[in-house]
């Protein structure tokens, strides 16, 4: 099966998925921990969120090397390595998202959405996981990355709302309106990117058939 | 999955006194296709008029919608389902009821509506979870 050549399970390759597994796992955990920061108001599970990022920094870093170090075909390498990036850089705007939550004051009015929207990335984030899981275990894509499209959808039209109310929000200095459009932008844009990770694994999956 | 995890939220509101034709502008202006109905007076409680309602009732019979009131042509009562209730409840109800969409409760509270474009929506997710387990 030509699966099993592109995508073989060698020792050099089950370092890699393993890694990949385990840098979705810290994303769910980060997502988690983002809805429960929300739900609490809890400032330090925001920080931990922070420090999530640190960690999922690290593990993209030895996936790069371990796949540069032999693992998989090389033309798979280049994909692989940038469905990394995109993962790691969901994790950049969960960080913003935290910093930007630190530094804004989040209108009663609006926490409930918000937090509906850290809920629906949460779930994606666990979806994105399955998918690849999918992917490793050979099977099609197609039902996996439409439920990440269903999520997104459900979130663009929560950000349509949100966007809509931000405009009828008093904002007494600059600072705190650019803080809380950008707590908003990045929250509701990490859907955006999860999904580009969800197409890009589905374009490998394309590609090793 | 319950109910309340894939619902929307927001839910819009109309008058019951208020014109068909404000009625129409408010579902043009927000992009939706049905509002609760507020009655006042004895007449008091909630009921829904929807986009099926103007088409089949007011435009296609010529009628002018600034000279009809919406509680004219709104149904009444709610088909309500609680926030806890699964997909399958959801889907069931909406069937036995011949209708698309269910407004949800907390108690005795409003707390959102579920089409069945959402219940459609929800039931192809669970279908993607399939085996896996996290």
């Amino acid at each position: 099966m030509f699966f099993e050549k592109a995508f073989p399970h060698g020792k050099k390759e089950r370092k890699v998925i393993e890694n990949i597994r385990s840098h979705l796992s810290l994303l769910c955990t980060a997502c988690h921990t983002l809805e429960a920061a929300l739900e609490k108001r809890d400032r330090n599970l925001m920080g931990e969120v922070i420090n999530l990022e640190n960690e999922a920094d690290i593990k993209r870093r030895e996936i790069l090397s371990n796949i540069y170090d032999g693992a998989f075909l090389p033309y798979l390498r280049p994909d692989l390595c940038k469905f990394v990036e995109i993962v790691d850089s969901i994790f950049d705007f969960l960080e913003e998202t935290a910093y930007c939550y630190l530094e804004a004051e989040i209108p009663p009015e609006m926490a409930g959405e918000c937090l509906r929207v850290a809920f629906f990335n949460r779930q994606m984030s666990e979806m994105l996981l399955i998918t690849f899981q999918a992917l490793v275990d050979g099977e099609d894509l197609r039902e996996k990355t439409l439920a990440i499209r269903i999520y997104e959808k459900k979130i663009d039209d929560i950000k349509n709302y949100l966007t809509k109310d931000l405009r009828a929000v008093p904002v007494e200095n600059f600072w705190n309106g650019l803080y809380l459009s950008n707590f908003l932008s990045s929250l509701t844009g990490i859907s955006d990117v999860i999904e580009d990770a969800s197409d890009h694994l589905q374009i490998i999956s394309v590609s090793i058939r | 999955m319950n109910v309340h995890e894939f619902m929307t939220t927001r839910l819009e509101f109309v008058d019951g006194g208020a014109s068909v034709y404000e009625a129409v502008e408010k579902m043009v202006d927000k992009r939706i296709r049905s509002l609760v109905v507020r009655f006042s007076g004895k007449d008091d409680g909630y009921g829904v008029i929807t986009a099926r309602d103007v088409v089949f009732r007011v435009l296609a019979k010529g009628i002018n919608p600034q000279k009809m009131k919406v509680a004219e042509i709104a149904s009444k009562p709610l088909i309500i389902i609680n926030q806890d209730a699964d997909l399958n409840e959801a889907s069931g109800l909406m069937e036995k009821s011949n209708v698309a969409r269910l407004f949800v409760s907390d108690g005795q509270r409003l707390v959102g509506l579920v089409s069945l474009m959402d219940v459609m929506r929800a039931m192809l997710i669970i279908r993607a979870r399939g085996k896996y387990v996290l």
